[in-house]
């Protein structure tokens, strides 16, 4: 290739121009769900995906990609899979009510996360975390114990045991982040430049 | 960064009335309120379709387009500006994540947007693929490309289909760093030296045309999107965008004292509108169709970026894991 760039110029030749080779299944990553705790204080909310070979690759990049800028706290990733998902419902609609109740089984409980969308359009939030043994019954305690009356759409419920939590130490990486002030738009204030510059432009 | 209504396909509309019609109301009324669709939400075919197309084009924009700024990172002047355009092209890059991550939920997957894209079935925004010769190319982009993409997401995040809608939000706060940087770098050309003001100025008169393309053809000629408008998938005409872009900056790439290279180029005071030679639709479609003078550059560095990542991902591949549709 004959480019500007010399860097783009001694870009090796591989393979034929415009023309890919089908790749192994296996070759397309696995989905992660990324939340986000924004502040110290506030409920983690769902942030969005990223795709990993695995959960702590996944951790990484979520990193990169969605705490690169604003004030986080903390954050953790999960297996798209490990979610266990509500119907979704609108209008006056509580997603809630088509849960149904189930009997606590005898099996060995676990924690599960319970995540609720309250607004649609918006992320899903944290509600809280509750005690059973199976998705299906860790929605129904969901149920009774965070069902207020307030209009749920959806609801997530997430075996915390699946969860890729940051450690306490790993809470330093955000630690940085008031230090990169280039990232900043309030850095690169260019007012008196341009009032010196018309300035002296009426002058002349 | 985001070229706006570039390329829709014309609308067939007998493939909406095969639609539901019971469906097809639900789902129009819930947008006329204001309310957002989500991935589970019955949605028509068309509607699916067509994000899909938008918010991928809008994925490959953000890749292709941190190539002609990427170029600059090793001779930025200076470590600042350096550090400034290495956040801002990685912010780029992230912005792709973002919106391929949003495409994902409609049901295509990543793998198959990133080759569409490599084979030149997928589009990606025109003004990307001309050259940039010098800094003062990449300030313009920084400053001026963006400032057209924020309008275009400003709009666009006010759109029906949630997940899109979410992307653009947290794309929008990191744009405000990009158009801050972008006009401070265009405001040290315009003070420095005159061999300074004489390089942007060479420039604009370069970018102007490329820049007129970007949001798109003329009302007056392009596909009919009146369905598009009430679905909310597109939010303005490109005609409307274009103008409201051409009143935010013309004023402030004047206040410069830069002449913009068009002598039609004024506010007409009776309809409130910019009045402009009218751009050559015909290069747009030259270029779009691949014969841009960087067309084939762009895609080989994608493509062969692709084939050097390739030892990486064989040797991450584990059957533990296993592609899926986003949540949300």
């Amino acid at each position: 290739m004959n480019s500007l760039d010399p860097r783009v110029t001694r870009l090796p030749h591989i393979g034929e121009v415009g023309k890919i080779v089908p790749k192994a299944s296996l070759d397309q990553f696995g989905t992660y769900e990324v939340f986000v705790q924004p502040k110290e204080g506030k409920p983690f909310q769902h942030e969005g995906i990223v795709h990993a070979p695995n959960l702590e690759l996944a951790y990484v990049l979520a990193k990169e990609t969605f705490t690169r800028r604003f004030t986080c706290t903390s954050l953790y990733v999960t297996d798209t899979r490990d979610v266990f998902v509500s119907p979704l419902t609108e209008g006056d609609k509580n997603a809630y009510d088509q849960i149904t109740p189930s009997v606590a089984t005898a099996g060995i409980k676990k924690q599960f996360e319970i995540y609720h969308l309250s607004k649609r359009g918006k992320q899903h939030v944290h509600a809280g975390s509750v005690e059973a043994s199976s998705p299906e019954e860790a929605m129904s305690a969901a149920k009774q114990k965070f069902n207020q009356g307030k209009i749920v759409f959806n609801i997530w419920a997430i075996e915390t045991n699946n969860i890729r939590f940051t450690s306490p130490d790993e809470q330093e990486l955000w630690l940085t982040l008031p230090d990169k002030k280039f990232r900043d738009a309030a850095e690169y204030k260019g007012g008196d430049k341009l009032k010196n510059f018309l300035e002296a432009q009426s002058k002349a | 960064m985001y070229g706006g209504g570039n390329t829709f396909e014309g609308i067939k509309t007998d493939e909406v009335a095969q639609e539901d019609p019971i469906l097809l109301a639900v789902f129009e009324a819930r947008i006329a309120r204001g309310e957002k669709i989500e991935p589970t939400d019955w949605m028509p075919q068309l509607y699916r379709k067509q994000l899909i197309r938008m918010i991928e084009q809008h994925g490959h924009s953000e890749i292709i387009g941190a190539l002609p700024e990427g170029t600059w990172i090793t001779r930025a002047p200076g470590f600042k500006r350096k550090m400034a355009l290495m956040a801002k092209v990685q912010d780029e890059v992230g912005h792709a994540q973002l919106l391929y991550s949003a495409a994902e939920t409609l049901g295509k997957s990543r793998e198959q947007m990133i080759d569409d894209l490599i084979t030149g079935k997928s589009k990606y925004s025109n003004i990307f693929n001309y050259p940039t010769f010098t800094w003062a190319d990449c300030c313009f982009i920084s400053w001026l490309v963006d400032a057209g993409a924020i309008v275009n997401q400003l709009a666009n995040a006010k759109g029906s289909y949630g997940p899109y809608c979410r992307a653009l939000d947290r794309i929008c706060a990191e744009e405000s760093f990009h158009l801050k940087y972008g006009h401070h770098c265009v405001i040290y050309l315009a003070s420095g030296t005159q061999k300074q003001r004489d390089m942007f100025q060479a420039a604009l008169n370069r970018w102007w045309p490329p820049m007129m393309h970007f949001f798109g053809p003329s009302d007056k000629i392009s596909v009919h999107t009146e369905m598009l408008m009430k679905w909310k998938v597109k939010m303005g005409t490109n005609d409307d965008m274009r103008n409201q872009f051409l009143d935010m900056y013309v004023p402030k790439i004047w206040e410069l004292g830069f002449v913009i290279p068009d002598a039609n180029l004024k506010k007409n005071e009776e309809t409130g509108r910019w009045d402009y030679t009218e751009p050559d639709w015909e290069e747009f479609k030259r270029v779009i169709n691949g014969g841009g003078p960087c067309n084939k550059e762009r895609l080989e560095v994608r493509r062969i970026a692709e084939e050097r990542g390739k030892w990486v991902r064989e040797a991450l591949k584990t059957p533990r894991t296993k592609y899926v549709m986003p949540l949300a």
